[in-house]
């Protein structure tokens, strides 16, 4: 390929929509104002577990304003169950029926039970305040490894314990790897409960004209919604059109399943008027992101080598959710052992239910714990034996020569160069520099300490049955002014894909950029497809534009050998070229579109839908029933260096590197957007952000004073450097780009605080790193 | 709800005679609690209007109920004018938050309680029975209560010129975060007042003595860490929320009273 053209596959071209969202003219949800709007507020269960008596609405009822009070028993009477986006039944768990508004039990404080539509926000909240729920309280258990216990509190009666699902992976004999190795560590590794925090919460608003919902949505995957409304209400799908408005940050928080979302329908049916409902921030901090505890041992040669690994996975979802949410622990297990060649692993899993809020999706899906251990393995490994990290690291790695690399889990690691990764990282950071620092700052009392992690991030997935799929459609539309208009399955959480996307198409087709619309998030409009999860974007939407712009690009290629009496011809810069003469793609477009027959025997469509299946992607399970969900595997290389003080706990970042490897980037300045925000993302996670509940269950840390995630001031500048490895699996050798950081970066800090307070010998067990957590550390090893 | 925005300090004396109405100033902790409906009180007097904004230098200063972090960022008050520089939430927060109430508000975990505590400052309460002067150190009774009866509006507060070097620190947890502990001190040849914000439910006040060899000296801090710590636990033990356990705040509390003294002493830490 020659130098890529400015706004070509390798550019960078600006967000399309840079300048409607900079001068705030970009209509997000709550920007949709209907006549007769309604609002609608929900009321939240205020205790974790306790049986329905009675819910008094009359208060709630005689309110100013308002219109509607709904009860669960009332809503169960016109909604079925939200089905699951993935059902814990198909994956041999436990299920329960999820309501849109709790008919006579609550399991969680914040869980919804009633609900009031008003005319105002303000009077929808003022009555939702007056509902009356009389419960008989139930004792509740907050912790997993309580919930496991036999006599614990059960929140499923109809299920034998609290366990929604116990897997075991691996293949090997890793307790003889163990056995023979010339040292075994062991470690153990608690992640707190910590969130999502996009600037625009979920939000809904549905409107019926007769038995027809239109249903504007914050979410990520609207063609998913449709299926579920339709399921739920009782509706045909083909009278339900979602539309998701632009949206203000979704990772992963936006993938439906959701009370709330069949409850806006339904009030808004019952209603007879548009109703709309946007969460408060503190219901947005209702839903946690990632808990778990891992407790691992591994077995290594005196060289560093690791033989065997052995990890036992307690993971908290709080109560089960048919959000995506519930499994991600699966993907905290499968993503093991990482990058690293240990063929002998088992990994044990226990999904456990707990009275908190569910566990929605989030950025790293379960990906980032599997880093964690990996990483904080490593470490522990160099400590044992007096290595350096980075050594251990390379003496592990899977090299660059065997891929495709199967793991013991069955992960099938399409391409990737690790040890390149980890060089470019020690450069950047200027490894040899920060060691002869730290020492010298020692001296002075004071701690210095770098951290590595490394991060392999599988991308794009498709499980099979469910709507978690690995491909995506696009259609490539182009008008008899030549104008193309794009419509894909695949939504923009406000990543950019979309400017992605046009540049593929642009260059696809031999157009300028300014000529290609996009349309995304309108189930009227665009083809079935499955949105925005797992760094999916740019591979399957990405690759079916691909195909359906090729497709475009051949009829133009037809019609112009046709016009121009050339034998070979091409499009480029907007312009049909052959022996010499060039027609504008306009021209040509008009000719076939006015003058089919003419022309003669073209097909006068300009037109063309497509589907994008990559590779690398086998459901067949093998001999130790492993599948292979992900095509592609981006890996990054992650140097955090901090100071911590000694005397408060307080961690500092001084300097952040991310070597970043995710195959061909298709616009470098959005690929660094994503990963910026990963890396971010889990600084947070890894030193502030926790969720916290008091005794009874009710969430303490409901706003952005109490839920601390960092700001500008408190990050160095994240310094990237980009490694490319072409995936051989995809249409332009791209790997997904929207996730990997976040497991990175909780490692890299772990791994850098522990370092920094060697001189104390503490050992790090433990996310967030918060000044009290790292002070109890020290005070935990201090004579 | 009865809202009144008086037009001066009468009409606001007035508004608050029934002794059931919320006092807003510059609104950054109470609106937002309106605004969630964990408040619902039966009156909102807004002070706005009320001419409560003056700023002036008369010996001391007099610093309006009504000036805001802005108007203090801006101006050269001993302390009060660095501490607003560095009140987080940015020129919104600034342009809008007074000193004033945070004083009246009483949050355990912000500045201007413990600061005024060190200045020394009076402040003057007003009602419709009259007007009287209460010192800082005698104004905050507990998390979140001062000694403002219900139909009093703190209407000014005054500071006298301080004869000694100021130091302040303030340790948050990150940027965003309530602070956890501060430290405003006023050293003096012979003596050294530290005032510590965050540490306990109200400010703690403690005398150190001056450090013969520096911040830095293990006898000085053991020294600091005893005063402290005990002073502390006389304002009823280290404040607990759910940022920071109070245990976490009085262990770290002598450290901050300690690098609060370096800095007043123009110590050049490493």
């Amino acid at each position: 390929m020659s130098a890529p053209a400015r706004s070509g596959i390798g550019a960078s071209p600006r967000k399309r929509d840079g300048a409607e969202l900079l001068t705030g003219r970009a209509r997000f949800l709550d920007d949709h104002r209907p006549e007769g709007l309604l609002h609608a507020a929900v009321v939240r269960s205020e205790i974790a577990h306790g049986r329905i008596r009675s819910v008094d609405t009359t208060a709630a009822s005689a309110a100013p304003g308002v219109v509607l009070v709904l009860t669960g028993e009332q809503a169960a009477r016109h909604a079925g169950p939200v089905p699951y986006f993935i059902d814990p039944a198909a994956r041999g768990g436990n299920r329960t029926d999820i309501r849109c508004l709790q008919v006579d039990k609550v399991v969680y404080a914040g869980q919804p039970v009633a609900a009031v539509v008003a005319h105002t926000r303000e009077q929808a909240q003022a009555a939702a305040r007056l509902v009356r729920v009389d419960h008989e309280v139930l004792p509740h258990v907050l912790d997993a490894h309580d919930a496991l216990a036999p006599d614990a509190p059960r929140l499923y009666d109809d299920w034998p314990g609290n366990v929604v699902m116990h897997n075991r992976y691996g293949t090997g004999d890793p307790d003889a790897r163990l056995a023979e190795a010339d040292v075994v560590v062991s470690g153990e590794v608690r992640i707190a409960r910590s969130t999502t925090a996009p600037i625009e919460p979920r939000g809904y608003l549905a409107s019926w004209q007769g038995d027809t919902l239109t249903m504007h949505a914050s979410c990520q995957n609207p063609h998913q919604l449709r299926w579920m409304l339709a399921t739920a209400l009782g509706v045909d799908e083909g009278h339900i059109r979602v539309v998701t408005a632009k949206i203000g940050g979704s990772f992963g928080l936006k993938m439906q399943g959701y009370p709330e979302e069949t409850l806006v329908a339904l009030l808004s049916k019952l209603a007879g008027a548009p109703v709309k409902w946007v969460e408060d921030r503190r219901e947005t901090l209702l839903a946690g992101a990632r808990e778990q505890t891992h407790r691992f041992r591994v077995g290594a040669l005196a060289d560093g080598r690791i033989t065997g690994l052995v990890n036992e996975i307690v993971a908290d979802i709080g109560a089960l959710t048919a959000q995506a949410g519930w499994a991600m622990p699966n993907m905290s297990a499968t993503t093991q052992p990482s990058g690293y060649r240990i063929p002998d692993c088992r990994i044990e899993l226990d999904i456990v239910v707990t009275n908190k809020p569910p566990n929605s999706a989030a950025r790293g899906f379960g990906k980032d714990a599997a880093h964690l251990v990996m990483e904080r393995a490593m470490d522990l490994v160099a400590r044992e034996l007096g290595l350096d990290p980075a050594d251990v690291r390379r003496r592990n790695f899977v090299p660059a020569g065997e891929f495709p690399y199967r793991t013991s889990t069955g992960l099938n690691i399409d391409s990737g160069d690790f040890h390149g990764l980890l060089d470019k990282t020690l450069d950047t950071v200027d490894y040899p520099g920060v060691r002869r620092r730290q020492a010298e700052l020692r001296e002075h009392g004071r701690y210095l300490g770098v951290g590595l992690g490394f991060e392999l991030t599988p991308e794009s997935s498709d499980s099979p049955g469910t709507f978690v799929s690995g491909f995506d459609t696009t259609t490539v539309r182009m008008s008899v002014t030549g104008m193309v208009t794009v419509l894909t399955g695949v939504t923009s959480p406000g990543g950019g894909n979309d400017t992605g996307i046009a540049q593929i198409v642009a260059d696809e087709l031999g157009i300028p950029l300014a000529w290609v619309e996009l349309v995304q998030g309108d189930t009227d409009r665009c083809p079935n497809g499955f949105g925005n999860f797992s760094g999916r974007s740019m591979v399957v939407g990405g690759g079916s534009a691909t195909l359906a712009a090729r497709d475009v690009r051949a009829k133009l290629v037809a019609v112009g050998r046709l016009l121009l009496g050339a034998g070979e011809v091409e499009v480029r810069a907007g312009m049909v070229c052959g022996d010499g003469r060039e027609l504008p793609v306009p021209e040509v477009a008009r000719a076939l579109l006015t003058r089919a027959f003419a022309i003669g025997d073209i097909e006068p469509v300009l037109e063309s839908t497509r589907a994008y299946k990559p590779g690398n992607i086998n459901h067949v399970p093998d001999e130790f029933g492993r599948i292979q969900p992900y095509p592609t595997y981006s890996s990054s290389l992650h140097a955090a260096v901090v100071d911590v003080d000694a005397e408060t706990g307080k961690v500092t970042l001084l300097d952040y590197v991310m070597a970043h490897d995710c195959g061909t980037m298709i616009n470098p300045a959005l690929v660094e957007g994503q990963a910026r925000g990963a890396v971010a993302m889990g600084l947070g996670s890894a030193l502030s952000e926790q969720l916290r509940f008091d005794a009874d269950g009710r969430l303490l840390s409901d706003r952005f004073k109490s839920y601390l995630v960092p700001r500008a001031g408190d990050l160095p500048l994240l310094r990237m450097v980009h490694q490319v490895t072409p995936s051989p699996f995809t249409m332009h050798g791209n790997k997904g780009a929207g996730e990997a950081g976040v497991g990175g970066a909780q490692a890299a800090v772990a791994n850098a605080v522990e370092d920094a307070l060697a001189p104390f010998g503490v050992t790090v067990r433990s996310l967030p790193l918060t000044p009290p957590a790292v002070l109890a550390l020290i005070d935990e090893v201090r004579p | 709800m009865r809202f009144t925005r008086p037009p001066d300090l009468d009409g606001v004396t007035t508004a608050l005679a029934g002794g059931d109405a919320l006092v807003v100033g510059g609104g950054t902790m109470v609106v937002p609690e309106l605004t969630h409906g964990r408040v619902d009180p039966p009156a909102v007097v807004d002070l706005s209007h009320a001419g409560l904004d003056g700023l002036t230098r008369a010996g001391g200063w007099v610093v309006g109920a009504m000036v805001t972090y802005t108007a203090l960022e801006r101006a050269d008050v001993p302390l009060l004018s660095r501490v607003a520089r560095g009140i987080t939430g940015g020129p919104q927060i600034r342009n809008r938050g007074t000193a004033g109430g945070s004083a009246s508000y009483a949050n355990p975990s912000s500045d201007v309680p413990a600061c005024l505590v060190a200045l020394d400052a009076r402040l003057r309460l007003a009602s419709v029975r009259g007007v009287r002067e209460v010192a800082a150190a005698e104004f905050f009774l507990g998390a979140f209560r001062t000694v403002r009866e219900p139909d009093e509006v703190l209407t000014e507060i005054l500071l006298s010129d301080v004869d000694g070097k100021i130091g302040y620190l303030k340790f948050k947890l990150v940027e965003g975060s309530w602070p956890i502990v501060t430290a405003a001190t006023v050293a003096r040849p012979t003596a050294v007042r530290v005032v510590l914000g965050g540490a306990a439910a109200v400010p703690v006040a403690v005398e150190l003595d001056p450090p013969p060899a520096g911040t830095t000296d293990p006898a000085w801090r053991a020294h600091v860490a005893s005063v402290v710590e005990r002073g502390i636990d006389e304002a009823g033990g280290g404040w607990d929320d759910v940022l920071a356990p109070g245990g976490y705040r009085r262990r770290i509390a002598p450290v901050i009273a300690a690098r609060s003294v370096a800095d007043a002493l123009g110590e050049v830490t490493a």
